[in-house]
């Protein structure tokens, strides 16, 4: 009952707030047109701005959409194929132990699937079904199998391993009936376990290959995320350069105050998305009982989402200083392509190792570099190749160094950001002396 | 809302440009004074430094004798000459941020922007983009949103260009009603016969410097005498040319506008006019905002 009692009192409360402000804004106030108070909120606003625009923009609401079919679509498919797996149909010809049947049973549920027993009256029948279709394996008396078609070494559908299996597992039965063991040897022979194997060493991290998919998705997220909202911010500098009202809002605004609010603005809607993209992919594994998020999955996909905030503040400053040296849409262009390269390096370097199975020294190396490192290290993570401390200290680091490019950044911005006619060149902006 | 804007020794340098030239003057508030002067004469530059837009090399802005600051700066309204406003945004949300950019309250952004865009005829568009607005709404919008924060002064860069004759009406109507109520208003203009109408003082600038500046009406009756003649048949005032301390200022539509020199007799003219076709016209007049204008800049 208290929940419920609970839920009334903060719909209620909601209600009554949005009603409030509903009426302030319909009602004119009589106080003071005027409100000189310092505009601490001026960078609030600024992000605010942003914010609201992008949410709303058509290109961020399909976009959004495009990512989560995708990552839909790597969850939900993979378990389809595999609950729909077709019981494989055995026909029996003569006498089958049980113990010969279970050997069959056991090799059906090590791979995964079911089996189906039909007796046959004959050889020759059996044969018939096979070559029909109607059966994948005859048993003949026990200890003879027969297929349609020869199982290939290189085989490795269900079919095959569970036929493989079998022959295996069959063999053993056949043997312990040639050796004329008792009813309580077999038994004792069947619920054998394997002997325990001491090691030296602990055991090397494991490199099961859903953990390689989940980094490489991983550094695919941050690419695709990095680029776009860079791009915007890039985008949203020239233009407001370009349409003049650059010069509105620094009649108002600290250059430092407007570029704040811009890239926490987009900053907060990119974590907002990345967010959503993580939330809702660990929702539907959940929900359709995909085995992709076990193990080390979730550090990954955790480190995935530190490394966009961290690679977003380290590349945001760096495209709001070019877009403010930028004045159209070719020069933008220009100004992009070299920006773009170390992201594309990282992202290359970073992909390339996800799916070798081993993490290069390479990859080790840019991991700790901060342009490179919001690719490498989610790498790194994915293959337990990082330490804790580790991957602190690259955090770390990188927030040094964008402390330092933020700044550099925000002083190419302020002196360029009003310069119109041609581009301005970078020199002309970092030098003391500023023309 | 009174004050007082001094602009004193301003001085502006592009590499071997100088924009501004220890330019010197007030604006006092309570009037409308026109920012006059030739493309490139540092108008836009004297109004950036305003705003702290441009760094100056020597000089210093005051707001009734005190350095303008953020917050003094965030009570000053700017329209500046290449209109300034997001092309994808709401023409009332952007009136409201921009307001609240200035320091307002959100209900009172959102009460003077809507206040504001119906006062200029924009109360239908208050939902549109401003990209789909035409130059003259477009116009309106930047003006709204340079007013909604109850300025102390207004700054308007070139504020009625391109408009028809019922946008000027418009801006002009509320541009006097500002400055009656204390305003401290400024704008650029080219469009001299516009701001002799608007405007009660002037402010002529050329090559950074000061050139003119004083009351419409004493620039408008100050210096030698002019005549307003017309003689059919002679449009081009060739029965001028030749006058002895005789100028012709202006000639267009017919009408000869002479400027006299001082021991000139204007029964000569007369006679001279007369002999020369049909007088229908001659008048002493004043002097126009663009006699002033040429005759200033030589």
């Amino acid at each position: 009952m208290k929940p419920t009692l609970l839920v009334i009192a903060v719909i209620a409360a909601v209600t009554l707030r949005i009603w409030l402000w509903r009426r302030r804004r319909r009602t004119p106030a009589a106080r003071d047109h005027t409100n000189w108070g310092p505009v601490h909120g001026g960078v609030g606003l600024v992000a605010a701005r942003e914010m609201r625009e992008r949410f709303r923009s058509r290109i961020f609401l399909v976009g959004t959409a495009i990512i989560l079919a995708v990552v839909a679509a790597a969850i939900v498919i993979p378990t389809l194929n595999s609950g729909k797996t077709t019981p494989e149909r055995v026909g029996v010809v003569g006498n089958l132990s049980a113990g010969a049947r279970s050997a069959v049973e056991s090799s059906a549920t090590s791979n995964a699937t079911t089996v189906h027993f039909r007796t046959v009256a004959t050889s020759t029948q059996a044969a018939t079904d096979l070559r029909a279709g109607l059966l994948d394996l005859v048993v003949i008396d026990g200890r003879t199998l027969e297929v349609n078609t020869a199982i290939s070494p290189s085989d490795s559908s269900t079919n095959a391993s569970f036929i493989q299996a079998v022959a295996q597992n069959l063999s053993y039965v056949v043997a312990f009936q040639d050796a004329h063991l008792t009813a309580a040897q077999v038994h004792t022979l069947e619920i054998s376990k394997a002997l325990p194997v001491a090691s030296l060493q602990p055991a090397k991290p494991s490199r099961a290959s859903h953990v390689n998919s989940v980094a490489l998705t991983g550094v695919i997220l941050i690419f695709v995320m990095l680029s776009q909202y860079n791009t915007w911010i890039l985008i949203g500098v020239m233009e407001e350069k370009s349409s003049r009202v650059i010069e509105v809002l620094l009649s108002a605004l600290r250059p430092i105050q407007l570029l704040s609010g811009k890239v926490a603005g987009i900053g907060l809607v990119a974590f907002a998305q990345a967010t959503l993209i993580v939330v809702f992919a660990l929702s539907l594994s959940k929900g359709v009982g995909s085995n992709l998020f076990h193990g080390t999955a979730p550090l990954v996909l955790a480190s995935t989402i530190v490394w966009l905030v961290v690679g977003y503040a380290f590349y945001c400053w760096v495209y709001a200083a070019a877009g403010s040296m930028a004045e159209r849409q070719d020069q933008v262009q220009t100004l992009a392509f070299p920006l773009s390269l170390p992201m594309i390096f990282g992202y290359i370097v970073a992909l390339t190792g996800a799916s070798s199975g081993a993490p290069s020294e390479l990859v080790k190396v840019l991991a700790y570099l901060p342009p490179t490192a919001p690719f490498a290290m989610p790498v790194l993570v994915g293959f337990s190749a990082v330490t804790w401390w580790e991957f602190a200290a690259s955090v770390v680091f990188s927030l040094v160094c964008t402390i330092g490019v933020a700044q550099l950044a925000a002083r190419i911005y302020r002196r360029a950001i009003l310069r119109t006619g041609r581009r301005v060149k970078i020199r002309e902006v970092v030098s003391r002396r500023v023309a | 809302m009174s004050g007082q804007l001094e602009l004193e020794g301003l001085t502006r340098r592009f590499g071997t440009v100088t924009a501004l030239d220890h330019l010197s003057f007030t604006v006092p508030s309570g009037q409308v004074i026109g920012f006059l002067g030739p493309n490139g004469a540092g108008k836009t530059t004297t109004m950036r430094a305003v705003f702290g837009l441009t760094d100056l090399d020597a000089g210093v802005v005051t707001w009734n004798g005190a350095p303008i600051g953020d917050a003094q700066r965030r009570r000053f309204g700017y329209m500046p000459e290449e209109r300034g406003l997001y092309p994808g945004m709401l023409v009332g949300e952007q009136v409201e941020y921009l307001a609240r950019l200035h320091g307002m309250s959100p209900h009172d952004g959102y009460r003077e922007a809507a206040s504001w865009l119906e006062r200029l005829g924009l109360a239908d568009r208050v939902r549109s983009k401003v990209e789909t607005l035409s130059h003259g709404n477009q116009q309106r919008v930047q003006l709204a949103a340079a007013l909604a924060h109850h300025p102390e002064m207004l700054l308007l860069d070139e504020p009625l260009a391109g408009l028809d004759p019922a946008g000027i009406d418009a801006i002009s109507e509320v541009l006097v009603e500002q400055a009656r109520a204390g305003c401290c208003v400024l704008l650029s203009s080219h469009q001299l016969d516009q701001v002799e109408d608007l405007c009660e003082s002037v402010t002529i600038i050329d090559h950074g410097r000061l050139v003119v500046s004083g009351r419409v009406d004493d620039l408008a009756t100050s210096g030698p005498r002019r005549l307003v003649v017309r003689v059919d048949g002679d449009r081009d005032a060739q029965w001028a040319r030749n006058l002895p301390g005789v100028t012709i200022s202006e000639v267009g539509g017919g009408e000869a506008r002479l400027v006299l020199d001082a021991g000139v007799d204007s029964d000569a003219v007369l006679r001279a006019a007369t002999l020369a076709g049909r007088l229908t016209e001659f008048v002493f007049a004043r002097r126009r905002l663009s006699e002033v204008f040429r005759e200033a800049l030589g």
